[in-house]
């Protein structure tokens, strides 16, 4: 659906480029991610490839046809949860949705109050966006990208600034939107939102890309495929994960006594994170 | 097009919200005022004044145009410093149906207030159509004028400043009312000149088409280049 070849990108005013030479595709029904620091050039992606940014280096398709091809009818097709609520404040939430929504061609958007409800702004709805909440604007951006129900979506830190009751209520319906078969590009610096929604995460740290792989992948690339078992009388011991059931070492160990905790040692996101860049994501 | 009505109106809705733009629409009724109560018995108390009766028209018909220009550039610094601008960036509206939708309802409102001020104003004979033509000229200066400003200033404080620049640039040409016939036309670097110029000639009862029509395609080309400009900078 979406892929990128070796594609830079230098702001007008500076001297050093931001993007440098990023290769990466996207799969319809995927949801892929940018985990990266603050400065990294996540948000600098994404609006290249909303064509908010022009003027890149490298190769970009959409649907198999060059982004510089595309000309209106390409934002038919999207979608743009910004990273930051932006709104009109003295309209109400109702209003800002309505006037956005105008610009599409008809048929196609989604039931509005159902929207706010799904992401409980029902109440809120008839209000002046300025009465919001941070929290609560984000929500709406979220809305307002997906109300024309496009094939592809760009989320910008989709779950910052919210509380964790409804970052995880977004992240269900970033999953629910991939099972609706649609191509979603997030970026995050939360480890957190990319081990759970991302089927596949890029670790971008100065323009570049240094690893792309599943979550899954990369956290036992970098862990250990072992348990680790503590019994109540304070004995650890750790068993390799192979063939656990029938390691004999591992049964009789748990024969010796009450287990307090058993736990995996696949590293977390945020450790293979340091690992693989030599950078913290907090950084 | 039935997006761009929509913006059009959603634009004049927004606007209205705001407490501050609305106290601008007064602005005109003063004008009116002024030219229909104020001006005939200024100039029959001081007699020097008579020659510069056409002067009177002249600031009546720019102040029209500032009402709008005014209003409009701050609703676009506004969004821009909002980030609402970047949303129409990744809307299906291309750059110039957004021009256009948000051009629309400001010009045709600043003609209709010259319109009234030709045809309410006291001082000279001017034909209906002689007045449409110079209203729908005039108020050209309000895309311009906003396209300008939103090119070069980053936020609401520069707007300011530049919208007081942009206020005393509009009225420069006046001084052409003051030279050597000879010379006046150094002032045509000044857009406004060429509006100015043709309200003179008809109040002199003199041909105007020329001066209309070199100010027509001055404002074309100068809403061509200031759009390109607007374009680049307003939707990052
Ligand atoms: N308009 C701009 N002009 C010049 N440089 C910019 C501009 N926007 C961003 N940059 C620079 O580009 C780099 C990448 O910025 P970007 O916003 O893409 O980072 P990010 O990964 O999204 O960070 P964050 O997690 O803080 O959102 C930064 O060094 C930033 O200073
Ligand atoms: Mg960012």
């Amino acid at each position: 659906m979406i892929q990128v070849e070796n594609l830079n990108f230098t702001y007008p005013k500076n001297d050093t480029s931001t993007l440098k030479g990023l290769n990466f595709e996207i799969a319809k029904e995927e949801v892929f991610g940018f985990l990266g620091p603050s400065g990294a050039g996540k948000s600098t992606a994404q609006k290249v490839l909303y064509k908010i940014l022009r003027n890149y280096q490298g190769s970009v398709k959409i649907k198999g046809k060059n982004l510089s091809e595309w000309g209106k009818e390409y934002f038919e097709k999207i979608g743009v949860g910004f990273e930051l609520p932006n709104h009109y404040l003295r309209l109400t939430g109702k209003e800002n949705l309505d006037l956005f929504a105008s610009f599409y061609q008809s048929g196609e958007r989604k039931n509005l109050s159902s929207l706010f409800e799904m992401v409980d702004l029902t109440d809120a709805m008839n209000k002046p966006v300025e009465t919001y909440s941070k929290g609560m604007k984000m929500r709406l951006n979220f809305i307002r990208a997906i109300q024309h129900n496009p094939d592809i979506l760009f989320f910008d830190e989709p779950t910052s600034g919210l509380d964790p009751v409804n970052a995880y209520k977004i992240k269900q319906h970033i999953l629910d939107l991939k099972s609706q078969g649609k191509t979603i590009f997030v970026t995050t610096h939360s480890m957190e939102t990319a081990d759970n929604i991302c089927d596949r995460v890029a670790f971008i740290v100065n323009g570049k890309i240094q690893a792309t792989d599943t979550p899954q992948n990369l956290k036992s690339d970098y862990g250990k495929e072992a348990v680790k078992v503590e019994l109540e009388k304070g004995f650890i011991k750790e068993f390799p994960l192979s063939k656990l059931g029938e390691n004999p070492d591992f049964l009789s160990f748990l024969g010796q006594g009450e287990v307090k905790r058993i736990h995996t040692l696949e590293a977390t996101l945020e450790e293979v994170f340091i690992k693989v860049t030599g950078q913290s994501l907090k950084a | 097009m039935n997006k761009t009505l929509k913006l059009s109106v959603a634009d004049i809705k927004i606007i209205f919200r705001d407490p501050s733009l609305k106290s601008f629409v007064f602005l005109p009724i003063l004008l009116f005022a002024l030219i229909i109560w104020g001006v005939p018995p200024l100039v029959e108390k001081y007699d020097l004044l008579t020659p510069y009766l056409s002067l009177f028209l002249v600031v009546a018909v720019i102040e029209n145009t500032q009402m709008f220009c005014f209003i409009s550039t701050m609703a676009l610094i506004d969004e821009k410093e909002t980030d609402i601008a970047k949303v129409y960036g990744v809307v299906p509206l291309t750059k110039t149906e957004y021009i256009f939708s948000r051009f629309l309802i400001p010009y045709l409102f600043t003609v209709l207030l010259n319109v009234i001020m030709f045809t309410v104003q006291p001082l000279f004979e001017i034909s209906f159509g002689t007045g449409i033509l110079i209203s729908c000229l005039a108020a050209l200066v309000v895309p311009v004028y906003v396209l300008s400003i939103n090119s070069i200033a980053q936020n609401r404080m520069q707007g300011m400043v530049y919208v007081k620049a942009f206020n005393m640039l509009v009225l420069i040409p006046i001084t052409a009312f003051f030279v050597p016939e000879n010379i006046k036309h150094l002032f045509s670097v000044f857009p406004t000149h060429w509006i100015f110029q043709s309200i003179e000639n008809v109040t002199m009862g003199k041909d105007m088409t020329l001066v209309f029509g070199v100010g027509l395609v001055v404002f074309i080309i100068l809403i061509w280049l200031t759009s390109r400009l607007f374009i680049k900078r307003h939707f990052v």
